[in-house]
């Protein structure tokens, strides 16, 4: 089955201060991005250059960016969950689970209602459910933050699919699968660092669903090889999403995109850290890989 | 001076050295907190280990281990995992103040052990674990995962190489932005974690110092509670052998550091070098070999990639696999106990110093 993707999607790592340069840039990008105008400019940019999908977590600034964007209507989202960055955060202190109840916190009465309350019952009770439970809870939770929005598709986050990939269990992104896709009737998508492990392995699982992983010239987080992933790539007939493009911002577009051409992929995930960069980047995308 | 006479030799381009043995390494993964399970993960993935047991003593995690697919047998308790399993290979992520009782019986069955960092909670304690593991001829690795990362290995052999000249000067620092607020848990407690910011974030630089300049031979250090009962921030004026001398600062409790950022800043007399996470910047005042005089920059993306695997951090991977290998080859790990007791050296001087205002000579910590 073939899932119709956004060829061009606008990821959001600046938005949430990474960046794999510098320090210093990382800074630029927690204080630009931590006002929502910010967001909502590159945003923006990014339409007008005709780029209307829109990968992230449910990060506060990004959020607050989404719930004001004037274009909003004109946007495709993907959420990626679960928002893995902040529960670790937080996980030291107050365990998994008592992250995910502070996230809870944030819901407004009507999602609480909705999702929060019997999700929040279940985890009082905690010791007692299964981890299929738990997890189920979690999705319900993360995709609250999403439920006003256009839905292209939902991301499982590279640290969770990875984890499935190493304690190779297939339930767990079976079980991911099937509830986008039954309950929110929408298409999952799994991220992954590991694309020439996992690819191989959901074959074997017969799980079939786009993979999200890196893929650029520099070979940056191609794993476990940049030739093997190029292999695979080309051979399996899995619909890919290529991410770190830019090699970390080691590449220009101009030298980023020609690798692209022959390496059958089906979307292309950027991120980008202002309006100019937007026009630039997309227009070097729109012009060489003829989306 | 001659930078970076002990530790581990630098290990750029070396690659991944997967054994192909017959056997395979069967591990013993014991805690199962945050570290513990990406070990579990990584070792899980490694073609010449087999997880055979899982230790920890929260029961109930034996029912969501086995629900996430983990299929080695759950033990609540270390003397009979190895009593039942007899595996070849601990790997211990236990809270530090607990590595010392779960590594004797361990050791004592003349197991290899991995312990992640610090190798324990005091001076006295990580002193015990090297004589008990210096008793049999076990490989006794610890998890200062810096040593694996390309960027900071790449720092490692210029510094070798003599690049700089002779050195003069170090300035480093590590920040992150964790502690704002009282916390509760044993990492906040001195009894159980030995100490604060220096112990569990500094350690990783105070290893990289080690690494790259030997021992210091003198510590001065200050150290200060901000929320917490242990330390949230220190300064340490450190002096080595040569007369290399330098700053080490660490705080945890530093807004706008998302994740923990170390740098290195070293002075010596063909120029100066700065070393992070992302890139080194050289500057010469006269050509090194391929180095060109003034400016060159080797950013992290542009070294070759090691590990076949990739979850929590770069290095994970290689760090296991490392263990594993010389699990099969009996050979010294990249960071052995020894390594991790001078780390603990360090340590030690920092805190008694800190408490004693005054300079510590970390030849008199025997």
């Amino acid at each position: 089955m073939t899932v119709e993707l956004d060829k061009l999607i606008l990821g959001a790592n600046p938005f949430e201060g990474v960046s794999y340069q510098s320090r210093a840039q990382a800074v630029h990008y927690q204080e630009q991005f931590a006002k929502e105008e910010n967001v909502a400019a590159v945003l923006g940019a990014a339409n007008t250059a005709g780029v209307k999908a829109f990968t992230c977590s449910n990060t506060s600034s990004v959020m607050g960016a989404l719930k004001t964007y004037s274009k909003i209507n004109d946007l495709r989202i993907y959420p990626v969950i679960p928002n893995a960055y902040e529960y670790a955060m937080e996980a030291s202190e107050k365990g998994v689970l008592g992250a995910v109840l502070s996230k809870a916190k944030g819901f407004s009465m009507y999602q609480k209602v909705k999702f929060g309350l019997r999700a929040l019952t279940k985890i009082k009770s905690v010791l007692t459910k299964d981890v299929m439970d738990l997890l189920l809870e979690l999705l319900n939770f993360e995709m609250a933050s999403f439920e006003k929005f256009n839905l292209g598709g939902v991301i499982l986050h590279g640290q969770i699919t990875d984890m499935a990939l190493s304690s190779h269990n297939p339930d767990l992104i079976g079980i991911f699968q099937d509830v986008i896709r039954d309950t929110f009737n929408l298409e999952p998508i799994l991220a992954t660092h590991n694309f020439g492990t996992l690819l191989p392995q959901l074959v074997e699982w017969k799980i079939r669903i786009p993979i999200m992983a890196p893929f650029n010239a520099k070979g940056f987080m191609m794993k476990p090889s940049k030739d093997e992933c190029e292999t695979l790539v080309r051979e399996s007939g899995y619909q890919i999403l290529a991410k770190k493009v830019l090699a970390g911002g080691r590449l220009t577009p101009e030298e980023a995109f020609p690798y692209l051409l022959d390496k059958n992929v089906a979307s292309v995930v950027i991120g980008i850290g202002s309006v100019s960069e937007a026009y630039h980047t997309f227009s070097v995308a729109k012009n060489i890989l003829k989306v | 001076m001659t930078p970076g006479r002990r530790g581990p030799e630098p290990k750029e381009n070396q690659g991944e050295k997967t054994l192909n043995h017959p056997k395979k390494v069967r591990v013993a993964l014991i805690g199962l907190g945050k570290l513990g399970i990406l070990h579990t993960a990584v070792v899980n993935m490694i073609p010449d280990a087999e997880l055979c047991a899982l230790v920890d003593v929260n029961k109930q995690l034996s029912r969501y281990a086995a629900q996430a697919g983990l299929k080695a047998p759950f033990f609540t308790d270390t003397e009979r995992m190895l009593a039942e399993i007899r595996p070849d290979a601990v790997v211990i992520c236990t809270p530090a103040f607990a590595n010392l009782s779960v590594a004797r019986p361990c050791l004592e069955r003349g197991l290899d052990v991995f312990v992640e960092k610090p190798l324990a909670h005091t001076f006295e304690a990580a002193k015990t674990m090297v004589a008990l593991a210096g008793r049999g001829n076990v490989v006794s690795a610890t998890g200062y995962l810096m040593a694996h990362m390309t960027i900071f290995q790449k720092a490692k052999s210029l510094i070798s190489e003599g690049v700089l000249g002779r050195l003069e000067r170090v300035r480093s620092s590590v920040y992150t932005s964790e502690v704002f607020a009282k916390k509760k848990g044993w990492l906040y407690d001195r009894e159980k974690s030995g100490g604060g910011a220096v112990i569990n974030i500094a350690s990783h630089l105070l290893y990289l110092l080690y690494w790259y300049f030997g021992q210091a031979r003198e510590v001065f250090a200050q150290a200060k509670a901000i929320y917490s009962d242990v330390e949230d921030a220190a300064t340490a004026l450190l002096l080595f052998d040569g007369g290399l001398h330098g700053t080490m600062d660490v705080s945890w409790s530093l807004p706008g550091y998302r994740l923990p950022h170390t740098e290195i800043h070293i002075e010596g007399d063909n120029g100066t070098m700065e070393v992070s996470g992302d890139y080194i910047k050289l500057y010469l005042f006269h050509a090194h070999k391929s180095y060109p005089r003034e400016w060159t920059t080797i950013h992290k993306i542009d070294l070759p990639s090691t590990g076949r695997f990739i979850i929590g951090a770069e290095g994970l991977y290689e760090e296991d696999q490392d263990f594993v290998s010389r699990c099969l080859d009996r050979g010294r790990p990249a960071v052995s106990w020894s390594d991790g007791f001078e780390v603990q050296r360090m340590i030690e001087a920092i805190y008694r110093s800190a408490a004693r205002k005054k300079v510590i000579s970390t030849g008199d910590l025997a």
